[in-house]
């Protein structure tokens, strides 16, 4: 008996839409003439047993409902509140708090560090203004040969001294002062002396990697780069090929492609195996062995966030950087 | 360069790949293929050739800027057989000895290795054979007469370049190669006139240059439609001075590029022998006896010595000797097992291949570097380092960035006068290298402006300074800002000081003070202790700038900090207002507060600068929370009311100002 009242009781509380159908539901049941006061005001007819055993549920029914009524009420009361006095548009804008943004150089070097450091390779960082010396001859391109043709390149007026065309300057002037095996990468600005358009401008950023040891080999080579460029693209759907290709400083040089899903080969960076010039220049004198490679970090950046002009990423324009 | 497609299928008697498969196939195997083009000859439509531009780069620039050249590498690649045609035996020779005709003369070997000529009498100038012309265009030069063309087609099949000089033009008989004299001068084929001095290299008659050796003939023996003996040259000229002279000049030709680039003088003869071959046949010459052939210094066979487990190690693959060996003969090199190297001797149009490096190269891309597998190197763990500053860039970059600045990368090069100048600028816009990030930033600001209320503005890079003639490189960082509305004088200055004091204190660096005896009166240097670090300025009118010295801030960073566990007892806080005159420094203020209070004093707290209503004028109200507390006790009223009272008389007898209670 009680129990259905309970139940009842419970069905018509969930299905109270407003206050005044509340109300109606506890005067209904446990109001002066409800049903639970008037089973507890029965009580006292009958067996002193029977009115404990019935009294104890009665009354855990009438604070059950009581309770359920209550909760009900903030309930409503709540979205009487908000329909009324208190509301607010949640969808009205938030107030802006500024918010700075990373370059996407930034953020695509960051992520080439990172993944080279997880292999090992620590980072370093060299001068932009070279000496002839550490720009071309230490890397075996000797003055006034047709190599040097390759590198267009800015001189300073009245100084024997350039802006460097690539950061492969660092590989000698870090294999002059350490013994191998080592493994670094040098991100960093560099230079040339080019008319500018969406695809050159004549200044850009570009990561060398060098790693030497006594058996590092193209295939090593060829799986540090492929590691590489899963992580950069968080996809192990990438291919890569290897073309001949020539730089002074290594033999056999490459050409390295890389295929993403669905795409096309791309072209992203040269490599090769450390020409022995170099390291004797240097002065290495066992037979160590060893790659290095040089990549764009704009043109990286073009890919990764599909920008079709490399002024755009020099343009300092807010429309443009506050997307990233 | 451009190489026509049927010019190369002419050597070979098998059926070439399509265009594209063989542009592939030197792409992956030898140079790039840049551009596959079909080319129709005028008029003619089922003769299709088509054009494959070839980057040949310098170190295939030896033997490869030519048909022939790609054509042996395509014989190589193939296994196809390759033919070339011996020339010297299809050639007549008439009985008239060629020295009669002509002498040669050169004056130093070095810069002349190899000059090779022949002499061919009754020519019959005219134009040159269709064939001749249409290849010639696909290669894109242009027809002139059958004996120029036959020498532009040479060099084009061969890579040998060619001149012909019409011999009754040179004066003397003779033939001088030697350097210029300065103040000699000479009009080229084109009518172009140069003046020439010691760096250029010249052929000359016996009175004036009649050519600029390896870059360009001269007017005056040119072969016109009179010419009727022709004397030919095939030479070798050292690479140092045609660059040299072609940079000299300022000139620079399909002559001078091949030269440049260094040819094999054995090259000569095979191609004096076709030119006179096809000067024979479409022109009608009778080829004298002989040719004149200055050719003292012989170069040396090349031998290298090559350790094939090197070439497994470098390339990393396994390659077996035989399969070395084939590659190797294949590429048309000798080879001998010697007791545990292989002697393989180099043929000499290989003027590339000088150590064991460069043929395991030709051995790794003959075998094809895309069979090369992956293979994660066997590396002794080395634990990876950062550069300090490295780390710290990217800290303080996130830091800004989190303070709402916008981090921008500049160009280093501007128009704005600085002590170091580029000597070869690309542009008016670009002539200096940046001493300061600043100047830029500025422009960013204005530009962005044009879209934002507000501008902030961030920038570490490498400025340029020129100290006794040496160039000092400094790495900077340097920040801007510009806010909209005014709702408080020189707020970004403010703003910005706001910013390198969360800045600083992120990184641990505190003893931060501004030193404003600088000149201007809205620009302060920032120090930290007795360092400088940068300075801080209100640039113009709503925009303020700052400038900081990355290495000293990292330096400061790294530097080690004692910290101090904070009080147990409780801190006091008495406020205190003074009325001071405008051009009273806040920091006279505080400075006289801490030198009464002494170390009780743990903070000063400026919590409001007022001026206007109920301030008389030329003044303003300072309105300091004095915070006392100590690291061993509790401060009782009493104490911090004796030092308050101390503090108050301090600032009205020694400040002489008004402490309003």
């Amino acid at each position: 008996m009680s129990n259905q009242i309970k139940e009842k009781a419970i069905e018509e509380i969930t299905q109270a839409d407003d206050l005044k159908k509340l109300e109606e539901i506890y005067r209904t049941y446990i109001g002066r003439k409800g049903k639970i006061t008037e089973i507890l005001r029965s009580l006292k007819d009958l067996s002193e047993k029977e009115r404990k055993e019935k009294g104890k549920i009665a009354n855990q029914i009438k604070q059950e409902i009581s309770e359920m009524i209550k909760e009900k009420e903030h309930k409503l009361l709540a979205k009487k509140d908000k329909n009324e006095k208190d509301w607010i548009d949640v969808t009205a804008p938030g107030i802006k708090v500024p918010q700075g943004h990373l370059h996407p150089i930034t953020l695509v070097q960051r992520q080439i560090e990172d993944i080279f450091q997880s292999m090992g390779f620590s980072i370093l960082d060299g001068p932009e203004v070279e000496t002839s010396y550490y720009n071309f001859d230490a890397l075996n391109v000797p003055k006034d040969h047709p190599a040097r043709d390759m590198h267009d390149t800015f001189w300073l007026k009245d100084l024997d001294l350039l802006l460097r065309t690539h950061t492969s300057p660092m590989q000698a002037r870090y294999m002059e002062k350490n013994n191998p095996p080592l493994r670094i990468i040098i991100p960093g600005r560099c230079f040339r002396h080019e008319a500018t358009d969406s695809t050159h401008d004549f200044q850009f950023y570009q990561v060398e990697g060098l790693m030497v040891g006594k058996n590092v080999s193209v295939a090593n080579l060829k799986a540090i780069i492929e590691e590489f460029f899963k992580e950069f693209f968080s996809s192990s759907d990438i291919k890569i090929r290897l073309r001949p290709s020539y730089f002074p400083f290594v033999e056999p040089g490459f050409e390295v492609d890389i295929k993403r899903k669905g795409g096309d080969w791309i072209e992203v960076m040269g490599a090769g195996m450390v020409h022995p010039n170099v390291f004797k220049e240097v002065g290495y004198v066992d037979e160590w062995q060893g790659f290095a490679f040089g990549v764009g970090i704009d043109r990286l950046a073009m890919i990764k966030y599909q920008v079709d002009d490399i002024r755009l990423l020099y343009s300092s324009d807010l429309r443009f950087l506050k997307q990233f | 360069m451009k190489i026509s497609y049927n010019w190369l299928q002419s050597f070979f008697n098998k059926k070439l790949p399509v265009p594209e498969k063989l542009a592939d196939l030197l792409t992956f195997h030898s140079f790039q293929v840049e551009e596959v083009k079909p080319c129709l000859p005028a008029g003619r439509k089922n003769d299709e050739d088509w054009i494959l531009d070839i980057d040949v780069l310098p170190n295939r620039s030896y033997d490869c800027l030519s048909h022939q050249g790609i054509a042996r590498e395509i014989s190589v690649l193939l296994k196809y057989p390759f033919k070339l045609i011996d020339y010297g035996k299809k050639i007549k020779e008439s009985k008239e000895l060629i020295s009669k005709v002509i002498k040669i003369e050169v004056k130093d070997k070095k810069l002349c290795p190899r000059y090779t000529s022949r002499v061919i009498v009754d020519v019959k100038i005219g134009t040159s054979p269709k064939w001749i012309q249409e290849r010639l265009i696909t290669c894109g030069l242009k027809p002139i007469s059958n004996v120029v063309d036959i020498a532009n087609y040479v060099m084009l099949e061969t890579g040998q370049p060619m001149h012909a000089f019409d011999a009754d033009k040179l004066r003397g008989n003779r033939i001088i190669v030697r350097r210029a004299k300065k103040g000699e001068k000479i009009i080229s084929l084109d009518n172009e006139k140069y003046d020439l001095d010691e760096n250029v290299l010249v052929i000359a008659d016996e009175k004036d240059p009649v050519c600029i050796a390896g870059i360009k003939g001269g007017i005056n023996p040119a072969i016109d439609g009179q010419t009727k003996r022709i004397v030919l040259e095939a030479a070798n000229f050292n690479p140092l001075v045609i660059r040299q002279g072609s940079k000299k000049i300022n000139l620079r030709t399909d002559a001078s590029w091949r030269f440049e680039n260094g040819l094999d003088p054995n090259l000569t003869q095979e191609a004096i022998n076709m030119c006179a071959y096809l000067i024979q046949d479409i022109a009608k010459g009778k080829i004298l006896k002989g040719s004149i052939d200055v050719y003292q210094d012989k170069k040396e066979i090349k031998e290298i010595n090559l350790d094939t487990s090197n070439v497994r190690n470098l390339l990393g693959i396994n390659i077996s000797d035989k399969e070395i060996v084939d590659i190797l003969k294949r590429l048309d090199f000798k080879t001998k097992a010697m007791k545990d190297k292989l002697q393989v001797i180099i043929p000499s149009n290989r003027l590339d291949i000088s150590i064991p490096e460069d043929l395991i190269e030709e051995i790794g891309r003959i075998y094809g570097f895309e069979k090369i597998p992956s293979q994660l190197p066997d590396a002794i763990l080395i634990p990876s380092k950062k550069r300090e500053d490295l780390i710290y860039q990217n800290k303080i970059k996130d830091i800004l960035i989190n303070l709402g600045f916008n981090e921008v990368y500049n160009y280093s090069l501007l128009s704005n006068k600085e002590s170091i100048k580029l000597s070869n600028p690309v542009s008016q816009e670009q002539k200096y290298l940046r001493s300061s990030l600043i100047p830029l930033l500025i422009k960013n600001v204005k530009d962005n402006k044009r879209y934002f209320e507000n501008v902030r503005l961030f920038e570490i890079g490498k400025v340029f300074n020129l100290d006794k003639h040496q160039v000092v490189e400094k790495n900077k960082l340097s920040c801007i800002i510009s806010l909209d509305e005014k709702k408080k004088e020189s707020q970004e200055f403010y703003h910005l000081k706001g910013v390198i004091d969360s800045l600083l204190n992120k990184i641990g660096i505190s003893d931060i003070w501004y030193d404003d005896t600088l000149k201007g009166n809205r620009k302060a240097e920032i120090r930290v202790g007795n360092d400088l670090l940068g300075w801080i300025e209100e640039i113009e009118p709503n925009i303020a700038g700052l400038e900081i010295d990355f290495e000293k801030l990292v330096q400061l960073a790294t530097e080690e900090r004692v910290y101090t566990a904070p009080s147990k007892y409780p801190a006091v806080v008495r406020d205190v207002s003074v009325l001071v005159d405008y051009g009273t420094k806040v920091v006279e203020v505080l400075n006289l507060i801490n030198k009464v209070g002494g170390f009780l004093v743990r903070d000063i707290d400026l919590f409001d600068i007022y001026e206007g209503k109920n301030i008389p004028d030329n003044k303003k109200n300072l309105a300091f929370h004095i915070i006392f507390q100590s690291n061993e006790r509790t401060l009782i009223d009493k104490e911090v009311n004796q030092l308050q009272d101390l503090i108050i008389t301090a600032l009205e007898r020694e400040g002489g100002w008004e402490v309003r209670k």
